[in-house]
């Protein structure tokens, strides 16, 4: 593949800079104006000089376009924004805030049936958005020779002419490409300042992340996302991302401390627990994610049915938390529940694992699965008419009572500095101990001896054993292990619901957890790294939870979404270092290029 | 026990048409170590083209003529699907890692689930399938509706015109080759992209087959039917020994039988009275697939493959 | 340069605008709603609305709208407009009790109708008993929700005094059926079948206690999964059991091929279930469905002036989908909170209380009107009074009444 920094409509490189700047400037200048004339779409853009919902959005977007642009004429105090220079930066921001302004155009027209009830604000939001992306496109930009490119592929063809447009605009048109950069070196800064800018970026971080969950209404979901996608590559285009990645790496320490006490700021960011239920979902969904990428990201192996493991956990504190309808009476405190919890998902680890993981390849895949069902049947035959009276049945295991740990009733509301917590807030933080837990466990053994062993067996079992590695045993332990956390976010939730019933573990839903949204959580997130299943979780959590207005199309957006990630990122979002280098550089160019396949198979036909 | 041939009959039925979906699974796992999940929805869509098919029938047209042209609506419906599929989601990922395919199968059986479920006509429940109306057959002591009839005879045809094609054909021998050892069967001059095509059409074209068996059979097609049908076929696929498509089939009727006779007698045995019946029979298969693995882990005719990692 | 520091300028005056125009925007927001002369309330909805058992969450959703629409065109409570919020939970607990949450934070909101499944009940009945704010489910029927896990034994005890519902309880429908099949169809040998669902298992063990209790005798157990469509084992022991009828505790998408199967299979004998399978696509499924019988609650429509209206009034207001089995139930549903409503104004001098919920909750213990399904009040377990149950059998594809009467208990 060669390269070359050319832009696609030739122009002078300062007409189209200035251009590209003054037409950001204008779209976020249209976020001042009314768009609509009824307060009847969501967010009310009705006003002039009072940007709201959507229109935040463009004024963001339009904000950080002219901010790279500007960064690019080395303006002193916006150069650190686009370190690696280059200007496809530029571009995806101008292409994302234009993306947002269509969206609200279109929802606007959608949502009040017509483009009659657009405000010539709207019209100018779409307008100058478009020519922000016209300046940029003439800017000079990375991309792939017209002569590199091979035949092309009619094949879309299939997915109608629409279809083959966007393909061909895409990769004959724009053919853009990535040309990797040198970074250079970063000035030498104090290590307090550093530490100053790390938390600086988490700030920002939990900000935008509030923001995600806070969105009331669908249509600024689907814009946050949006825009958000756009500009988190237009920032690792620009190289601001690696920079940053190189601070929290040499101040590990500080960057830890400041996630988790942003993650931590949140439920003092909210008034009601309206939010705070969600978030203390999508932290118990994101740490068995978590726990999951010990099994399948580390060692590699194939579990399709981990959502059982955070049923026995939450079964199992269910039936010792003292509920009137748990046939055990007993209460033990939450420390001895959670272990009760986690050394019970354990012990059914060991029992599948032991006879399957002697087994080579994916037959752990099938008797997972088959693990996943039988939990859920098993659960609702304990009922006492088709098996020994444990579980009730269909009906759960319901009215759990609130924990109670030190003399501190997590049901009740607390005021905290003056904040007052409500109950899903002291759950959210009870849960964010044990996801930091979660961490730890998997940043301490995934660095040690037995994190390698892992990694040495998931890439290749038979060459691993030959270097003195049990297989059998460290598979199981993985197993294990991963078994045990899930159990301990069980024993959470099951407190956190109030009940637990056999069909909150299943393997398809529409909602998450489920195994299938588990492992596509992992995957999707980046396999083998820590933030990578929680940024997964939190994306598999809110989409189909935010895009409700969909209703019934909501299930066929995810999915499509799903295919359409796997096949732009396979290595997932977050990729492991390693995997990146794999995946992106065709090193080997064997099968995986479709157009050098053409002659060998013609030869032979 | 005087019911053991009905429940011997019901079984090997059932088994047939797990069966016949797994060979789906197992000729696209046998090739490309694919497990293509959204093949219980390959499944599902066949049902609702033979359906459409039948719907646009005019009124009255005689089964004898029906039956046919669902199942070649049925079969062209699955097929297309399936081919798509390949092409636009699983060729592209072919040098990815491993589980991406798989997190696109998933997202893939989700989007055939909900296409189904939100733009087929009143396909939000249960949709009428014909069939085969008349007394059902009573052959001794065995009772056998009419419309698994069309089930009976199916099966072994399809089983004997698969066999007589992976063997003797140039495309089922180019088959076989590529699922020993792709690299090789591509430097013999075989079209691997072609084969991998072939086998996914076959298995949708097998599963579509299965379809209609399954709606004569119960009357009905919904939008989730592939789902559970595609967990057993899956199991049957193992079971059998992946890659081998008479054990698919033959994992198929051990699977159909394992169910049938553990909801029969397995309440019978004595201190096991609360463990049988319907209820438990899912996990009785579960755990037979369990031993089998354990005593023999390649499946039931697979082949001892030294590593598949 | 020089348009360089224009940008520069501009964008700080972008961004000065912007955040001196916040201000304005929530002191005329404020001036709006303080400006209305009447009080606008919200009735939560919470129900599936997506995902396979939307057709039942939508029926109850616009049957609420419908109540809703009517309240405010009636002006049954003056002074007080009502409007719907309806949340989707997907059927799972873990969104339903994250809807709840979000109704409980609306201050507007002063009653809730739902949840269709047993288990979101559970993960919702503590939050909204917290929060005072009352919950009527217009399709729980599990027992226990209201009354205690011990209700079996005879200790009833009501856990949470915000949870009504409008729907009868397993505790109803099972034993009635049970006395028409020994009483009036003079069937002594049962087959009893039920899905494992709270629903299907409730109903065939309340089924089970009455008929032993009467003297039939039960020649066989099996269980189903509802995810199943494939019963050829099941009816084969059937068959062999020699059962002169089957009780059949589950929803007619299994209910219906079950049926057929057991037909299929040369089991010639007739299929009794509850209300979930007294529905019309039970018949279509079914071809073979002549005989097969249902109870439901509430007199037969006919017998029903306050029924009749409610099927036209749906018909008239032109929703996309049907109103399914649980519409009715659902409209009630809604109107008892209403009149709770409309109860707590008339106390309080013609104008809302400061925090209604409380008093709300109260007020709905205490309503008594004429509903679509027969007389809507309470008992002292939050469960309906309403008693009157209706057998039907399907004749020549489609239900016919086949007795009414009242549950004696």
């Amino acid at each position: 593949m060669t390269t070359e920094i050319t832009p696609v409509i030739p122009v002078p490189e300062r007409a189209a800079r200035v251009f590209t700047a003054l037409a950001a400037v204008a779209t976020a200048g249209t976020a001042l104006t009314a768009w609509t004339w009824t307060a009847d779409f969501p967010g009310d853009l009705t006003f002039y000089g009072s940007p709201a919902g959507l229109q935040w959005l463009t004024l963001t977007g339009g904000l950080i376009t002219a901010v790279l642009t500007l960064a690019r004429y080395g303006i002193p105090g916006l150069r650190w924004t686009s370190p690696a220079g280059g200007n496809n930066g530029i571009l995806l921001a101008a292409l994302g805030t234009a993306a947002v302004s269509w969206f609200a155009i279109i929802a606007i027209a959608v949502d009040l049936g017509g483009l009659a009830n657009l405000e010539p604000g709207g019209w100018l939001a779409g307008l100058t958005s478009l020519l922000a992306v016209t300046g940029a496109l003439g800017l000079p930009l990375d991309r792939r020779t017209a002569d590199s490119l091979g035949k092309p592929n009619y094949w879309w063809l299939l997915a109608g002419v629409v279809g083959y447009a966007v393909h061909h605009l895409i990769t004959r048109t724009l053919r853009l490409a990535k040309i990797e950069r040198k970074l250079p070196p970063a000035r030498e800064l104090p290590s307090w300042a550093e530490v100053l800018l790390i938390i600086a970026a988490f700030a920002v971080g939990l900000f935008a992340i509030t923001f995600g969950i806070d969105t009331e209404y669908g249509e600024l979901f689907t814009g946050y996302l949006i825009l958000a996608g756009f500009t988190v590559a237009a920032l690792a285009k620009t190289g601001l991302l690696q920079r940053l990645r190189a601070l929290t790496v040499k101040h590990r320490p500080v960057a830890t401390g400041a996630a988790f006490s942003a993650a931590a700021a949140f439920p003092f960011t909210q008034t009601s627990d309206q939010y705070t239920s969600v978030a203390a979902n999508i932290l118990i969904f994101a740490t068995v994610a978590l726990g999951l990428n010990i099994v399948v990201g580390l060692a590699g192996l194939l579990d399709l049915g981990y959502v059982a493991f955070l049923g026995v956990g939450a079964y199992a504190a269910a039936l010792v938390s003292g509920s009137p309808a748990s046939p055990i009476h007993v209460a033990f405190p939450f420390w001895a529940a959670a272990l009760t919890g986690a050394a019970a998902a354990m012990v059914f680890g060991v029992l599948i694992g032991a006879p399957t993981l002697r087994l080579r390849g994916d037959y752990l895949a099938i008797v997972t699965l088959g693990f996943g069902e039988i939990f859920r049947i098993t659960m609702n035959n304990l009922n006492g008419t088709t098996g020994p009276n444990v579980t009730n049945g269909s009906n759960g295991i319901p009215r759990i009572p609130d924990l109670q740990i030190l003399g501190f009733d997590l049901g009740k509301k607390h005021l905290v500095g003056g904040i007052e917590l409500g109950r899903f807030s002291n759950y959210y933080l009870l849960m964010l101990i044990i996801t930091a837990v979660v961490v730890l466990v998997f940043a301490r053994v995934g660095n040690s001896r037995i994190g390698r062993a892992w990694v040495a067996i998931r890439e290749d079992e038979t060459a691993a054993e030959a270097m003195g590695i049990n297989g059998f045993r460290l598979k199981l332990l993985a197993f294990a292990l991963g078994a045990c956390l899930a159990g301990l976010a069980g024993t959470v939730q099951a407190h956190v619901s109030y009940t637990v019933t056999p069909d909150q573990y299943t393997f398809a839903e529409a909602l998450p957890p489920n195994s299938a949204f588990l492992l596509a959580a992992v995957i999707l997130g980046g396999m083998g790294t820590i933030s990578g299943p929680l940024v997964g979780a939190t994306l598999l959590f809110l989409i189909p939870k935010k895009l409700e207005f969909l209703s019934n199309y909501q299930l066929l957006a995810f999915g499509i979404a799903l295919i359409i990630l796997m096949r732009i990122r396979p290595e997932g979002l977050i990729a492991n270092r390693r995997n990146q280098l794999e995946f992106h550089e065709p090193v080997i160019p064997a099968q995986s290029a479709p157009e050098d396949a053409v002659p060998l198979t013609k030869a032979g036909a | 026990m005087h019911d053991l041939p009905q429940q011997l009959a019901n079984g090997l039925i059932l088994g047939a048409l797990y069966g016949l979906v797994a060979i789906g699974y197992t000729m696209v796992y046998g090739i490309v170590q694919l497990i293509n999940f959204a093949h219980g929805e390959i499944f599902m869509v066949g049902g609702f083209g033979a359906l459409t098919a039948y719907l646009a029938l005019p009124g009255g047209t005689t089964l004898w003529l029906a039956v046919p042209l669902m199942l070649i609506a049925g079969i062209l419906v699955s097929t297309l699907v399936a081919v798509g599929a390949e092409r636009f989601a699983y060729r592209p990922l072919r040098s990815a890692p491993r589980l991406a395919p798989l997190i696109t199968a998933i997202g893939l059986s989700i989007v055939l689930q909900q296409l189904v479920f939100s733009f087929y006509p009143d396909a939000k429940k249960a949709r009428v399938f014909p069939k085969i109306p008349g007394d059902p057959f009573e052959l001794a002591s065995v009772t056998i509706q009419r419309s698994d009839i069309f089930l009976i005879i199916a099966a072994p045809i399809c089983m004997l015109i698969l066999g007589w094609f992976v063997a003797r054909t140039r495309s089922g021998r180019a088959m076989q080759a590529t699922s020993q050892d792709p690299d090789t069967a591509k430097l013999m001059g075989i079209d691997t992209d072609r084969v991998i095509v072939m086998a996914f059409a076959i298995g949708a074209a097998f599963a579509a087959v299965a379809a209609v068996a399954y709606g004569l059979r119960t009357g009905q097609v919904d939008f989730r039917m592939g789902f559970i049908l595609g967990l057993k076929a899956f199991t049957a696929a193992v079971l059998g020994g992946i890659g081998n498509i008479y054990g698919a089939m033959l994992g198929g009727l051990a699977l159909g039988l394992a169910e049938g006779l553990a909801t029969a007698y397995i309440q019978h045995i004595p201190g096991m009275h609360l463990f049988g019946g319907g209820a438990w029979k899912d996990v009785w298969a579960f755990v037979l697939l369990i031993v089998v693995l354990l005593v023999r882990p390649q499946g039931l005719l697979g082949e001892r493959v030294a590593d598949r990692a | 340069m020089r348009h360089r520091s224009a940008l520069v300028v501009s964008i700080a005056v972008i961004g000065a605008l912007s955040l001196s125009a916040c201000g304005s925007r929530d002191e005329k927001k404020a001036g709006d709603t303080a400006g209305g002369a009447s009080t606008t309330v919200t009735i939560g909805v919470d129900a599936p609305l997506t995902g396979d058992l939307s057709a039942l969450g939508l029926g109850i959703k616009n049957s609420v709208d419908l109540a809703v629409k009517q309240a405010n065109e009636k002006n049954e409570v003056p002074g007080v407009k009502f409007q719907i919020k309806a949340l989707d939970d997907t059927a799972k607990p873990a969104p339903g009790q994250q809807n709840a949450t979000q109704l409980v934070a609306d201050n507007s909101v002063i009653g809730v109708v739902g949840p269709l499944n047993s288990s979101v009940a559970q993960s919702m009945q503590q939050i909204f008993n917290d929060a005072n704010l009352v919950q009527i489910s217009p399709a729980n029927t599990g027992v226990a929700l209201s009354q205690g896990e011990k209700w079996a034994t005879g200790t009833k005890a009501r856990p949470f005094k915000s949870y009504f519902r409008t729907a009868t309880t397993d505790a109803v429908q099972g034993p009635f059926a049970a006395q028409y099949l020994f009483k009036d169809a003079k069937k002594t040998k049962v087959f009893l079948i039920d899905d494992q669902k709270t629903y299907g298992a409730g109903l065939a063990a309340t089924f089970k206690g009455e008929y032993t209790k009467l003297g039939g005798t039960i020649v066989g157990e099996e269980h189903v999964n509802p995810d199943d469509r494939d019963f050829s084992a099941i009816a084969t022991k059937v068959k062999t059991s020699g059962a002169d009828a089957v009780y059949y505790g589950g929803e007619y998408p299994a209910a219906g091929p079950l049926s057929l199967q057991l037909k299929d299979a040369g089991a010639n004998i007739p299929l009794m279930g509850g209300d979930g399978i007294q529905s019309g696509d039970f018949i279509k499924l079914n071809p073979k469905s002549q005989g097969d019988l249902a109870t439901a609650v509430g007199l037969p429509v006919e017998q029903l002036p306050t029924a009749a209206k409610f099927i036209a009034d749906y018909a008239a207001a032109g929703y996309k989908d049907k109103y399914e089995t649980y519409g009715g139930y659902s409209y009630d549903s809604a109107w008892a909170i209403i009149q709770g409503v409309k109860a707590v104004v008339a106390a309080n001098g013609g104008k809302l209380p400061e925090k209604p919920r409380e008093k709300v909750v109260e007020a709905v213990q205490k309503i008594s009107f004429d509903g679509v399904t027969g007389k809507v009040s309470f008992d002292e377990f939050g469960d309906t009074t309403n008693k009157q149950l209706t057998v039907y059998a399907v004749k020549d594809a489609a239900w016919a009444v086949e007795k009414s009467g009242t549950f004696a208990g």
